[in-house]
């Protein structure tokens, strides 16, 4: 498996299974990671599309990709990748289709859906062993209806529903869900973390939930330039960031095996990621707010303790 | 009463300038109503806002379809099938247009009957703001065309602005760029006819086969036919002595629409490219520039 592996982004499979002149935002970070995601999967997929912005990426009569693709509501993408795998299965069980023509069924959602609506149908999905992809693009709130706080949203952000006020000057008081650990716990055969910001990693990780068959799982940490506000050239800058920093650890684990992948040789300050989002600002201005900065650096630096991986 | 439309782009504000123009109205002594019509959000996608100003009471609701003045805060949007601002646009109306060309200039491009106004406001803005954040400016041309005082124009874009900006500098350089443009616009009297909501007109269809009338289902991957490349304020230009063929910005693209020419350079398809210009910032040998981008002239070269 490991000589298949790819080293650069020289390396990058040449096809595009997306076509530019898409509804998504300039700069958007999701699109990108939807980008290699394709390259890696290949052209014979079905998208099975939870509501959220990559929703408005077909709409009548424009569609981006070379794939099928159904839409569902937020809560119930799993269940569609179940009904779509199991016509799959019974029509090449039927004669009816050549094993060949086979596809492989993709659910596409964003952390809306992930983490907070669709968490109990994509546990059974995981549960009943279901073999299909599930890729997460996680900007860290409602993206495409006004940046409302999701599960996903982060201790100390500014969303449309946790404004910073007098009373809460942090903004969102509540900690990001951990859905990786949420997952591992059902022990899927693959489980990644992933970022645009580091391709060679992503399409690798790809490659090796290729030989498993089950719930291939994939949680992508996204810049969204509108919400967070920065600019948009900027996007994949802040997504290397936010893994430089140790926010977004690199990870994979298999059958509830974690390692991890990437491990910043030297971390940078948190600082440096939170001070370049409108999100955040916040914290910095009119004054510093030291406990705040000072227990999202803790909280960073207790995960790699307890991963015993801080230099 | 007056009606105004603002059609601008999702990010440039303009249902902060519906808002700011109806604030002023009301703060000068009218009566406004103000809001927009949006889809979800996207950065770059066509957005409208509505303003309504009188002095008696405001009893019509609902969308502007004939407005008295329309405010273009994007040129491109002039010629976007999605957008199409001048229609339902009232005879003896006034267009502003924010544009670097002259009115006369601007009727000819884009065949416009009616009043034109111009301002480069997307200029003025990076040169005053440093950011192309229109809806100050936007909403100081249209006070100005609306006759709204400078004071009042002045005290709503303080009341508006500080609930979204937080810091005191930025919205002092807001409010003097507004002004500017306030002082720079000279208003044409505008010729509005009371009448309104005229019988609209019911469209009929004619019958067509289904192979002409349903959905095309295996037409897949042609969203290049929307050329969202006119969504761009700045575009990426290569330049081939510094290129190392590194790939980067071919590979760091979100759209995937940089490609490689016969020599493998690569190029980027001005028709597709929304100018977020992750490929400027990310190529390591700073081979590729931004140049502002004036959509009148580029149409030939993008081919």
């Amino acid at each position: 498996m490991d000589s298949e592996n790819i080293r650069s982004i020289k390396e990058l499979p040449s096809e595009e299974n997306m076509q530019p002149g898409t509804a998504a935002c300039a700069g958007c970070g999701g699109l990108l990671t939807l980008r290699y995601c394709l390259k890696a999967l290949g052209e014979n997929i079905v998208i099975v599309n939870a509501a959220g912005c990559f929703t408005l990426l077909t709409i009548y009569p424009f569609s981006p990709f070379r794939n099928s693709w159904l839409y569902t509501a937020m809560a119930c993408a799993p269940a569609g990748a179940q009904g779509v795998r199991d016509a799959l299965d019974i029509l090449i069980k039927k004669g009816k289709l050549d094993p060949e023509e086979n596809l492989k069924v993709v659910v596409l959602a964003g952390d809306g859906s992930a983490y907070d609506m669709a968490l109990s149908s994509t546990s059974g999905a995981i549960y009943r062993n279901l073999d299909f992809y599930y890729i997460c693009y996680d900007n860290e709130a409602y993206g495409n209806t006004g940046f409302q706080h999701s599960g996903a949203s982060p201790f100390g952000s500014r969303t449309g529903t946790t404004p910073p006020g007098e009373k809460v000057p942090v903004g969102s008081q509540l900690q990001k869900k951990n859905l990786f650990d949420i997952w591992n716990s059902h022990k899927p055969p693959y489980l990644a973390t992933v970022s645009p910001a580091y391709p060679v990693d992503l399409m690798n990780k790809f490659k090796k939930a290729e030989q498993f068959k089950g719930p291939k799982l994939f949680i992508s940490h996204i810049p969204c330039p509108p919400g967070w506000g920065f600019d948009p050239s900027q996007s994949v800058k802040l997504a290397k960031l936010s893994v430089e920093t140790g926010l977004w650890p690199l990870k994979e684990s298999i059958h509830g095996e974690v390692e991890h992948t990437f491990v910043p040789k030297k971390f940078k300050p948190v600082e440096d990621y939170l001070k370049k989002q409108e999100r955040f600002s916040h914290l910095f201005k009119p004054e510093r707010q030291e406990e705040a900065l000072k227990s999202i650096q803790e909280m960073v630096d207790d995960y790699w303790r307890k991963n015993k991986l801080l230099p | 009463m007056l009606r105004l439309r603002f059609h601008g782009r999702g990010g440039q504000g303009a249902k902060v300038a519906s808002r700011v123009l109806g604030s002023a109205a009301f703060l000068d002594g009218y009566n406004a109503q103000d809001f927009p019509l949006y889809g979800a959000e996207r950065r770059g996608a066509p957005i409208t806002a509505f303003t309504r100003i009188s002095r008696d009471d405001i009893l019509e609701r609902g969308l502007v379809s004939q407005p008295d003045v329309v405010v273009v805060m994007d040129e491109t949007l002039l010629s976007d099938p999605q957008s199409t601002p001048l229609s339902g646009l009232k005879k003896g109306g006034v267009v502003f247009v924010n544009t670097p060309l002259t009115p006369l200039e601007t009727k000819e491009e884009y065949g416009i009957e009616d009043h034109v106004i111009t301002l480069d406001i997307t200029k003025i803005s990076l040169d005053m703001i440093g950011k192309p954040v229109l809806s100050s400016l936007a909403a100081a041309v249209a006070a100005k065309v609306a006759g709204i005082g400078e004071k009042a124009l002045r005290d709503a874009l303080e009341k508006e602005l500080s609930g979204i900006i937080s810091e005191r500098e930025l919205l002092d350089r807001n409010t003097e760029a507004a002004i500017y443009c306030y002082n720079a616009v000279v208003p044409i009297s505008i010729e509005t006819t009371e009448k309104f909501r005229e019988k609209e007109n019911v469209i009929s269809i004619p019958f067509e086969t289904a192979l002409v009338s349903s959905p095309s289902i295996l037409s897949k991957g042609n969203t290049p036919l929307r050329r969202t490349g006119n969504w761009r304020i700045f575009r990426p230009v290569w330049d081939y002595d510094a290129c190392t063929k590194c790939m980067t910005c071919v590979a760091r693209c979100p759209e995937g629409c940089i490609q490689l020419n016969e020599d493998g350079y690569p190029y980027t398809d001005y028709a597709n490219c929304k100018g977020c210009l992750i490929c400027a910032e990310e190529c390591p040998v700073g081979a590729i520039s931004k140049v502002r981008e004036s959509h009148s002239q580029t149409e030939e070269e993008d081919q």
